[in-house]
């Protein structure tokens, strides 16, 4: 089962990681393109990064 | 000094090895359907069943050496990607991950067999074929095992977090387990192919061609081809490597959907 749970947080973590950046990455790109500004991509990004993080810890962090 | 590393002298330069390599011309006159990839698909299953069908016919309790290496394959799968994976219920899971496993095996060593040297899976609709099945049996198992919504909601809400930040992790939840995933199970597989070929091509090619040229380059050419065939061998281990790798993602998956919670 160790084994298993790793395995998986291993590959888990790098899907979250891009699925954060692109979801919320892309609600900031839209946001850019909708409202011509330039800086929601990057909050976007940080943003989804950020969440990814968080989810990350909350599934494979915390005991 | 200049002339001897001129290469190959006048006209034709060096074309180096493009992704142009990968649209092979049909075999077979003008029928789209029987390009090389698509021939190596359909060997590659002759091969398999024949292999294994030849290995396990004879069964006895003291192998021969045939059937020692299919079960070896075999018990790999069985225990190593389906019982420590998936757990209990691996049984059932078996039959498509070796299925898997073997097919995506033989597929990419193709790319090293002299010959036919061609990964298929470098052809970019192969794997996505191969991920929608895994798509489509993750989340078939998942939705049989815990009902169509506890399924969806497992992988929505995740538990103890405050309610408002749901806003923030759902969208990431469902575009890893429905986007995500089945995009880098085979981007993953089909670039580790393409790649390599595609390294294969520029140092032998390279090799060949530096061959041609002036003397100094002559000299250098054998070390351009040690280079490809010392690449070779890596390629292999990537080749399996990446043949493992997709199979143990199909089983972690299947594993994740079936497990109750998180």
């Amino acid at each position: 089962m160790a084994m298993k749970d790793e395995g998986n947080a291993l590959w888990s973590i790098f899907g979250y990681l891009l699925s954060g950046m692109l979801f919320w990455g892309g609600v900031g790109y839209g946001l850019d393109q909708w409202l011509n500004q330039g800086y929601f991509l990057l909050i976007g990004l940080l943003l989804g990064i950020g969440a990814a993080i968080y989810l990350v810890w909350l599934r494979f962090g915390r005991e | 000094m200049r002339s001897l590393f001129r290469l190959s002298g006048e006209g034709e330069g060096f074309v180096p090895p493009s992704s142009n390599d990968f649209e092979l011309p049909p075999v077979f006159g003008d029928n789209a359907f029987t390009t090389k990839p698509i021939i190596l698909v359909f060997l590659s299953v002759i091969l398999v069943s024949v292999f294994f069908l030849l290995s396990s016919r004879k069964a006895a309790v003291v192998p021969s050496k045939l059937q020692f290496a299919g079960e070896s394959i075999y018990s790999f799968v069985r225990n190593d990607l389906g019982r420590d994976i998936i757990g209990h219920e691996f049984m059932r899971f078996v039959p498509y991950l070796f299925t898997l496993f073997t097919f995506v095996l033989t597929n990419n060593i193709f790319g090293i067999v002299p010959f036919l040297q061609f990964p298929a899976m470098s052809r970019v609709s192969f794997p996505y074929v191969l991920a929608v099945f895994t798509f489509v049996v993750f989340h078939y198992v998942g939705i049989r095992k815990q009902g169509l919504i506890k399924y969806l909601k497992d992988i929505m809400f995740m538990p103890g977090v405050p309610k408002p930040v749901y806003i923030l992790l759902t969208p990431i939840e469902l575009a890893t387990f429905f986007l995500v995933r089945p995009l880098t199970l085979s981007l993953r597989l089909f670039a580790n192919m393409f790649a390599g070929h595609l390294l294969l091509l520029v140092f032998i090619l390279g090799g060949e061609h530096l061959f041609q040229g002036v003397l100094g380059l002559k000299l250098i050419s054998p070390f351009a081809f040690a280079f490809g065939i010392g690449l070779t061998f890596f390629e292999f281990m990537v080749q399996c490597l990446q043949a493992y790798i997709f199979t143990l993602l199909t089983a972690l998956y299947i594993a994740g959907a079936l497990a109750d919670e998180h």
